[in-house]
C-alpha cells in the first residue's frame, strides 16, 4: 500500500511539488499580518540592505545629469521663496501671537540614501540606509525636498523598507491647497496619482497643488503631494475624476528623509472608541 | 554540489542586480524580470523538478526583500517554473537555449507568471486586472525576452566554438 503510494507520488512528482508550493505560497498570502513573518522580512530587509548598498556605489550618469538639471531649477526657486517666506514667517510670527495658536512642533527629520528601489511589476518601494539604530520606527513618512516620497513599512537594524506614493497599498488624506477641498489619495497603477471623494460640486482646477490634509494618523498636513493634471467629469458619478502629478521625480530619487513622527496613539484610541452607529 | 552553489551564486548576484542597476533601464517604469529569465535558463537545463524549489524560494526571497505581500511573488513564480520545466527536454537543451526557442519560452513564462500575478495584486484595488496584463504585463514580458538574448547569445556561442 505505502509503496504503490510511493510510487505514485514519484510518477507524478513534478505535481506533488506543485501542489505543495502553491499551497505554502497561498497560506504565506492569508498571514500577511503574522508577526513572525514580519520579523523575517525585517531581517531579509537588513540583509540585503548590506548587498544593496555595497551595490549602490556605482553612479547612474542619466540620474545625475537630469538631478543637476533639477536641482539648479530647484535653487532658482528656493531662493526667490526664501524671500517670501522670510516675510511670511514675521507675519505667521505676529499672528500667532495674536490669536495664541500653539505652536506647532518641528518635524524630527533623519536624512537617509536611498540604495535599492523596487520597480518591477508595479512593486514600487525603496530601501533606505537607516533602521532601527536610527530611531525609524514602521509607518514614519518619508519625505524629499520635492515633497510627500510615501512611508517605511518594514525596518531592520541597519535598513528599512519604503512604500512610495505609487503603490497599489497606498493612500494618503489629501487636500487642495488653494480650495481647501479634502479628498483621499491613491493610485490605480498609472505614472500619475488619483484623488478619489471630491464631489463635482467643489472647487478644484487643474494646476492646483495637491498637499497632505492631516487627518491621517500617518502624516504631517501640508506636504505638498503634486499638482492636479487633469479633471474628468464621468456621467453617472458624484465625483470628479482628478489626476494629480507627484510633486516627487521618483526615477532620480536619492536622497530623502524619514519623519520621526509616530501615529498619535491617544487619537487612534479615541477614534477606536467611538461608539458604533454615532458618527 | 558546486553546480548548486554556482547556481545559487549567479541568483544572488541576479537578485541584487534587480533590486539595484534594473531601475536605470526602466522605461516608463517597466523592467525586466532577470530572475524569470534565470529561472527559465534552470527549467531548460535541469528540468521541472529541480526548477519548482527554485522558483518557489527565489519568488520567497523577492516577496521578503519588497514591500508587497509576502507569497504572492513566490505563487507566481512557481507557476512560471513549472511553465518553462514542462517543455524540458534531455537531448535538446543546448538547442533550446541556443536558438530563439529561449525566447519564446521565456516569452510565454513571463507572460503567465505576469498574468497569475496580477491577478492577486489587483484584487481589492484601484488598478484594473485586464489593463495591468495587457499593459505592465505584456511589456514587462517583452522587455524580460529582450533581456533574454543575451544568455541566448552567449550560449549560441560556446556551442559554435570549437
Amino acid at each position: 500500500m505505502i509503496r504503490t503510494l510511493l510510487n505514485i507520488l514519484i510518477a507524478f512528482k513534478e505535481y506533488v511539488l506543485l501542489t505543495l508550493f502553491l499551497v505554502i505560497s497561498i497560506l504565506l498570502l492569508a498571514g500577511n499580518d503574522n508577526r513572525q513573518l514580519k520579523a523575517v522580512r525585517a531581517y531579509t530587509v537588513g540583509v540585503l540592505g548590506y548587498l544593496q548598498d555595497a551595490v549602490s556605489v556605482i553612479p547612474n550618469v542619466f540620474t545625475l545629469q537630469h538631478e543637476n538639471e533639477i536641482l539648479r531649477e530647484l535653487n532658482v526657486n528656493l531662493s526667490d521663496e526664501v524671500n517670501r517666506l522670510r516675510e511670511a514667517r514675521i507675519e505667521n510670527a505676529r499672528l500667532r501671537a495674536m490669536v495664541g495658536l500653539r505652536d506647532e512642533a518641528p518635524f524630527n527629520l533623519i536624512a537617509a540614501d536611498v540604495v535599492g528601489k523596487s520597480l518591477l511589476l508595479m512593486r514600487n518601494t525603496l530601501t533606505l540606509n537607516v533602521g532601527t539604530k536610527d530611531g525609524v520606527v514602521a509607518d514614519m513618512p518619508i519625505i524629499s525636498e520635492q515633497g510627500l516620497v510615501g512611508k517605511v513599512i518594514a525596518v531592520g537594524e541597519d535598513y528599512s523598507l519604503g512604500q512610495i506614493l505609487l503603490n497599489k497599498d497606498f493612500r494618503a488624506g489629501a487636500k487642495v491647497q488653494r480650495s481647501r477641498v479634502d479628498g483621499i489619495l491613491a493610485w490605480d497603477g498609472g505614472s500619475e496619482l488619483r484623488l478619489t471623494n471630491v464631489p463635482k460640486t467643489q472647487d478644484v482646477r487643474t494646476g492646483d497643488i495637491v498637499i497632505t490634509s492631516g487627518y491621517s494618523n500617518v502624516f504631517p498636513k501640508d506636504i505638498t503631494i503634486g499638482i492636479i493634471s487633469s479633471i474628468r467629469q464621468k456621467s453617472g458619478s458624484l465625483f470628479h475624476e482628478i489626476s494629480v502629478f507627484p510633486a516627487v521625480d521618483f526615477p532620480a530619487l536619492e536622497q530623502v528623509f524619514v519623519i520621526t513622527q509616530l501615529p498619535d496613539t491617544a487619537r487612534i484610541a479615541v477614534e477606536a472608541s467611538r461608539p458604533a452607529g454615532k458618527q | 554540489m558546486k553546480r548548486h552553489v554556482g547556481y545559487a551564486f549567479k541568483a544572488v548576484v541576479l537578485l541584487i542586480v534587480q533590486a539595484n542597476l534594473v531601475d536605470m533601464v526602466s522605461l516608463r517604469g517597466i523592467t525586466p524580470d532577470l530572475l524569470l529569465i534565470f529561472i527559465v535558463y534552470l527549467a531548460v537545463k535541469e528540468g521541472q523538478t529541480y526548477v519548482l524549489p527554485w522558483g518557489f524560494f527565489l519568488g520567497l526571497v523577492l516577496d521578503l526583500s519588497t514591500g508587497t505581500v509576502i507569497g504572492l511573488s513566490a505563487l507566481s513564480k512557481t507557476v512560471a517554473a513549472f511553465t518553462a520545466g514542462y517543455f524540458f527536454s534531455d537531448n535538446k537543451i543546448t538547442m533550446t537555449l541556443a536558438t530563439y526557442r529561449f525566447l519564446l519560452l521565456v516569452f510565454l513564462t513571463a507572460f503567465i507568471h505576469n498574468a497569475v500575478y496580477f491577478v492577486i495584486f489587483t484584487m481589492g484595488s484601484d488598478i484594473g486586472f485586464l489593463g495591468a496584463v495587457f499593459g505592465v504585463g505584456l511589456a514587462s514580458a517583452l522587455f524580460t525576452t529582450t533581456l533574454a538574448i543575451l544568455p541566448m547569445l552567449v550560449t549560441a556561442r560556446v556551442r559554435s566554438s570549437p
